[in-house]
């Protein structure tokens, strides 16, 4: 490559990055690629990318997923569309940035002792309710205490189980003690149920009235149906450009799609991957896709004939074509599985292990050594797991054909899946939220007693190094062992993952956002109202 | 006309009785359903503790035959109590939605009534001719898709590439009422396309029925023109079935739009109460479902009844 | 003027003159009525629209020629008696019955007819029609043209299935309901008005959910849901016969309620049931298809037009036409049964015309 060639790339990469269009880790990738320095591509990187916001306009967002029965109680948080609106008005102790980083949000600083036990929070002074009050200790304290204790009815009450106790050290500092360490407690306070709300005097919070510390105040709500906002000025945080905001819970897929087509909102969640590159023909909209730390798994029993022998197991992680279920089933909008509940957009993620590929061969052959040529399974599902889901199952059934392996699908009710297939049939099909760190995922659904462990997967060595790991504060031995524990889930394992879900949602053009898009939730974390703006 | 009062008062009161045995019948088939209320509340990430407390605050924990009596007592007072998930008012939660979904159905039954009774006189009328075919093929083609490809059709065309109405027909305050015709106009042509050809095709065939009888024929031998023996002699003695069907499509139109109202993002009462189904919000379900019930007896009584007059004959049972 | 457009109009005016010398009044306003329509459509729509309507003319005169070749074919195969009737079928119910056959062949022969397998993945998504996929592929890559044969022999059989067990049910219990009166009258109406008041998609709900989405709890379900609304249509109807004199007549000779029925009530109140038939079994279809929007219809791979339709469906929102292949398979039924019920309507009313 001559330097002319190299003069051009770099520029068209720095309109790349002005418009938003690749990531820092590519733009940085490519830059050096074309001869340029580490610190000068970071010094280009900062240019570029800083197309300055421009303030106002009214942002009108279409959200799928809301129900009527829908609250502002933070520990019954559960349809997207009440993340969306509780990422608007209220805020968290910490939140993921765009580029994936821990960053401050209502705490600007932290720091652990040695043995991660104990945590201490630094409140933002800076930071109001919009009622005007100071977020103070107090607020802190009962937001957390919300979801603890024995008559919680919060959903979050697993995540803070290991917190002992609240200890307030002055007006604007909290100290977390722990049972046992815990490296990623900072990361866990970003969990979308753990907002923080204004306290009561008897050490409740008052959820009820809707107030927040978030960077836009709530002033219409109807659940399930639209919820509107004005821009809080006193936020402690930059960004809020627009001055109203409003979210529409559209949940038929159609109607979020002709509705940004028609103009009637700015953005929409949760864009159907079938009509998807159909939408991108249309030259007022912008298709955003990004990788997310989401997964889809089919927990198989480990203690249930037959999934009982591992060769088995293997026999069925080989039996999947997951690039032509990635092509067909997601369209390409995802990143491709290899068993082990870890995605790349996580920290910590082991490069470069043995992909668990198609291998029909391979398959029977383990089929035979243990002794189950001709398996005939059976697997559950549902079309409510993911879009797709029931498809994504029949031709997994027709590949594994190939194997000699016949899995039925049986297509269970949308409702009350999770209370009746989950945990309870031996094979089902599970769409796993994103979370934060692949300690909070492993110690969820992979330790021994996990009340979540869905494929009842029992391995001494990968919860002695979970354990380990958890109070580990060196991050390259972190790492090194959840490479240990990956190979772990890979070869022995009972969980198949296919892939990792991309979020993929759509905006008109003249909304525009940063460089890189957070892989926490849909709309850049659930935080687009207060990240995106209108072009100027 | 005594009779009929009368009549009219024994059917209220048989109404009130089958919307008991209804209540009865959902109570215990929301019971039945498979899963349970505090889980679907809180979702997949749910522990056994907090869904023991959840339910205790929901007052679950008490026999079913229980809380059955409790909600019947304050139903007999006419207070039909709070929703179990969110502790609203049951009132609060539908009445406005209940509002909208009535708007619509009235709506689509002002188009439509009246157009499929007159069009099936027509094609009564021109039986067998090339309007009679046509009409037939398309209202059959309209009903044979399901409805919520329907309004996705619509939408492409009228909303989409023609821009005279706007995709979603989401309500705010204030609206004028030429400004709500408008934003409801897809939703309410997609119902109008739903029922109209069940209650032409009705129209039609109750009249032709009647057209081979002698009174009929001696209409004919008078010569009385065509449209006049329809609408003077076949129709006012068809009423009985063509009533019925209205009545029928009249309470599809305000129970069955489930679909539109997902599709239009309609903020009307078919949502709420799939929404409270997958949340096993009993109270909800159960008012919706009332709801729908009276509804449904008032628009059959109103059918016997309309049948009743229009054929003498019933009025004195032998 | 290209040569179509002169051959166009050659033709229709051809046409027009012929009908007008033999008298035959209504081919001669068609043809006539669509010449001066063309000479308007031509200006607006270019050569374009003209050829549109040649396609449509087209395709209605080859789906005529069908229906009179096929109901020559029915009179051939049928003994005399039938074949006199047949010869008073109008051309339409011929179609009806034509496609109707069709479609029973097409069920019953599945799996000799179609190319590819129900689920058998052969192309990748929504592969464009090619001369071994008549119709393209679904979003897996399924040959469409298959699943469309094997969905007549899953939707209609379904269908049929509901729809006669609610209308054995619901007319049974009319018919009883209409000549006992009194308590039994009261007591049928109550219940119908039970189940009726439920909304029929949340009641299939409840019921599925509860007993689980097997085929046979579906065709119960569906027909419990419509056994009511036959009930109260054969209960009107039967009740306006009931109070005829022939029927007190009867009664006075003493004849017991089974042959008041069978030989008095029902046939003088066919027509209005049979129409009803027709209508039932679409909305059976859609009740289908709206079940397996919530998840609980046939269980997959199993093709099924009206889950096929709900599949796709987004994809009309871009002008792409693969939902409409399935839903052009329901609506082709439909009116071909209505067609033909049509006709067994206009014979049992008694017209001669």
């Amino acid at each position: 490559m001559t330097n002319k060639d190299n003069q051009i790339l770099i520029d068209r990469l720095a309109d790349a990055a002005r418009d938003g269009k690749i990531s820092r880790r590519s733009f940085m990738n490519y830059s050096m690629a074309a001869g340029m320095t580490a610190s000068a591509a970071t010094g280009l990187w900062g240019t570029s990318a800083k197309a300055a916001p421009s303030r106002g306009g009214t942002f009108r967002l279409g959200s799928h997923d809301g129900n009527t029965g829908d609250t502002h109680d933070p520990g019954t948080y559960v349809t997207f569309s009440m993340i969306q609106v509780a990422h608007t008005f209220r805020a968290y102790l910490t939140l993921i940035e765009p580029d994936g980083s821990l960053g401050p949000d209502v705490a600007q600083e932290w720091s652990a002792s040695p043995d991660a036990k104990e945590w201490t929070f630094v409140i933002n002074p800076k930071a109001t309710f919009h009622s005007g009050k100071k977020v103070t200790a107090d607020d802190v304290i009962a937001s957390i205490n919300h979801h603890r204790g024995e008559d919680t009815t919060s959903a979050a009450a697993a995540l803070v189980s290991d917190v002992e106790e609240l200890v307030k050290v002055d007006d604007m500092t909290v100290t977390f003690k722990l049972a046992a360490g815990n490296a990623d407690l900072p990361w866990l306070m970003t969990d979308y149920h753990l907002a923080i709300c204004p306290a009561n005097d008897d050490g409740t919070i008052d959820w009820q009235s809707g107030d927040g510390c978030g960077p836009y105040k709530l002033v219409e709500t109807e659940f399930g149906v639209n919820y509107r906002f004005v821009r809080h000025d006193d936020w402690h945080l930059e960004g809020a450009y627009f001055d109203e905001c409003v979210v529409t819970v559209l949940n038929d897929p159609n109607a979020r799609q002709t509705a940004l087509v028609t103009g009637d909102v700015d953005a929409v969640t949760q864009i159907e991957l079938k009509t998807l590159s159909l939408l991108q023909r249309d030259p007022n909209i912008e298709i955003d896709n990004v990788p997310s730390a989401a997964a889809i798994t089919m927990p198989m029993f480990c203690d249930t004939a037959p999934f009982d022998n591992v060769d088995v197991r293997n026999a069925l992680k080989h039996s999947m074509n997951r690039q032509e279920i990635m092509d067909k089933i997601t369209f390409g909008t995802s990143t491709i599985g290899n068993d082990f509940h870890h995605s790349p957009a996580m920290p910590y993620w082991p490069e470069g292990l043995e992909q668990n590929d198609y291998d029909p061969d391979k398959a029977k052959s383990l089929l035979k050594k243990a002794g189950a040529e001709g398996l005939s399974t059976e697997i559950s599902v549902a079309d409510s797991v993911f879009s797709g889901a029931v498809d994504m199952c029949v031709l997994f059934s027709e590949q594994a054909k190939a194997s000699g392996i016949d899995i039925s699908v049986k297509r269970e009710p949308n409702d009350g899946y999770y209370s009746d297939v989950w945990l309870k049939k031996p094979w089902c099909v599970v769409q796993w939220g994103a979370r934060p760190t692949p300690d909070v995922m492993y110690s969820l659904a992979y330790k021994s007693d996990a009340a979540w462990n869905e494929s009842r997967w029992q391995n001494e060595r990968f919860n002695e190094l979970l354990l380990k790991a958890k109070a580990e504060l060196d991050n390259d031995l972190r790492a090194e062992m959840y490479r240990e524990m990956a190979i772990l889930a890979k070869d022995d394992g009972g969980t198949i993952i296919p892939f990792f879900p991309n979020f993929v949602y759509a905006r008109r053009s003249n909304v525009k956002h940063g460089p890189e898009l957070a892989a926490s939730w849909q709309m850049d974390g659930a935080r687009a109202a207060s990240r995106w703006w209108f072009e100027g | 006309m005594g009779d009929i009062l009368g009549l009219i008062g024994k059917r209220l009161g048989l109404g009130v009785f089958i919307l008991f045995v209804i209540s009865i019948i959902i109570f215990f088939m929301v019971e039945l359903l498979p899963g349970d209320i505090a889980q679907a509340v809180l979702g997949q990430g749910a522990t056994e503790e907090n869904l023991a407390a959840l339910r205790k605050q929901m007052g679950l924990d008490q026999p079913a035959l229980v809380r059955y009596g409790e909600w019947l007592a304050g139903a007999v007072t006419l207070d039909f109590g709070s929703s179990i998930v969110t502790g609203e008012r049951v009132t609060t939660v539908i009445g406005e939605r209940f509002m909208n979904t009535l708007f619509l159905a009235a709506y689509a039954a002002v188009i439509a009534v009246p157009v499929a009774i007159i069009l099936g006189v027509i094609v009564a009328l021109l039986r067998n001719s090339i309007f009679d075919r046509v009409a037939n093929v398309v209202t059959l083609s309209f009903i044979s898709s399901p409805e919520f490809f329907l309004g996705y059709i619509l939408i492409l065309f009228f909303a989409v590439k023609w821009q005279m109405f706007p995709a979603i027909s989401s309500l705010s305050e204030g609206m004028s009422l030429g400004e709500l015709l408008i934003r409801t106009f897809l939703p309410a042509l997609t119902l109008v396309l739903v029922v109209m050809a069940h209650m032409m095709r009705m129209t039609r065939a109750a009249i032709i029925n009647l057209l081979a009888s002698p009174y009929i024929e001696m209409a004919k031998l008078k010569g009385a023109p065509p449209w006049k023996v329809i609408v003077k002699h076949a129709l006012p003695n068809a009423w009985a079935p063509i009533i019925n069907v209205v009545a029928l499509n009249l309470a599809y139109l305000i129970t069955g739009v489930v679909l539109v109202e997902v599709v239009f993002v309609y903020p009307g009462i078919g949502q709420a109460l799939v929404d409270a189904v997958s949340k096993r919000d009993f109270p909800i379900v159960q008012a919706c479902c009332l709801i729908f019930a009276a509804t449904f007896i008032l628009l059959n009584l109103a059918a016997d009844v309309g049948a009743i007059l229009t054929n003498p004959r019933l009025r004195h049972p032998k | 003027m290209s040569v179509f457009v002169i051959g166009y109009y050659t033709l229709l005016l051809a046409v027009s003159c012929l009908a007008a010398f033999y008298n035959k009044r209504q081919i001669f306003m068609v043809a006539f009525g669509l010449t001066l329509v063309s000479f308007i459509l031509g200006i607006v729509g270019g050569t374009a629209a003209l050829q549109a309507v040649a396609i449509c003319a087209g395709l209605l005169g080859l789906a005529a020629m069908v229906s009179f070749a096929f109901r020559e074919f029915l009179i051939q195969i049928s003994s005399a008696e039938m074949g006199k009737e047949l010869r008073t079928a109008p051309m339409t119910a011929a179609f009806g019955m034509f496609v109707i056959f069709v479609y029973i062949i097409m069920g019953i022969f599945a799996p000799w007819i179609a190319p590819h397998g129900e689920a058998e993945v052969i192309a990748s998504a929504f592969a464009p029609a090619d001369e071994n996929m008549l119709l393209g592929a679904d979003q897996l890559g399924r040959d469409m043209f298959s699943r469309i044969i094997y969905g007549a022999r899953n939707s209609v059989g379904l269908a049929l299935a509901a729809t006669i067990a609610a209308f054995v049910l619901g007319a049974l219990a009319g018919l009883l309901a209409a000549t006992k009166g009194g308590w039994f009258d009261q007591f049928m109406g109550r219940v119908a008005d039970v189940i009726m008041s439920i909304p029929s998609l949340i009641f299939a709900l409840l019921m599925l959910s509860i007993f689980g989405p097997h085929i046979h709890v579906i065709i119960i379900a569906v027909a419990v849901i419509y056994a009511p609304r036959v009930f109260r249509l054969t209960r009107a109807v039967a009740g306006n016969v009931v109070v005829m004199d022939y029927i007190e007549a009867a009664q006075l000779r003493g004849e017991g309620t089974w042959y008041l029925i069978r030989r008095e009530i029902l046939p003088n109140s066919t027509a209005p049931l049979v129409a009803e038939f027709g209508l039932e079994f679409c909305f059976v279809f859609l009740l289908v298809a709206g079940l397996s929007f919530l998840g609980l219809g046939i269980q997959p791979p199993t093709a099924d037009w009206g889950s096929m339709v709900r599949e796709n469906a987004t994809l009309i929102s871009f002008g792409d036409i693969t939902p409409l292949i399935p839903a052009a398979a329901i609506a082709l039924l439909t009116v071909g049964v209505n067609f033909v019920v049509d006709w067994m309507l206009h014979r049992s009313s008694g017209l001669k015309e």
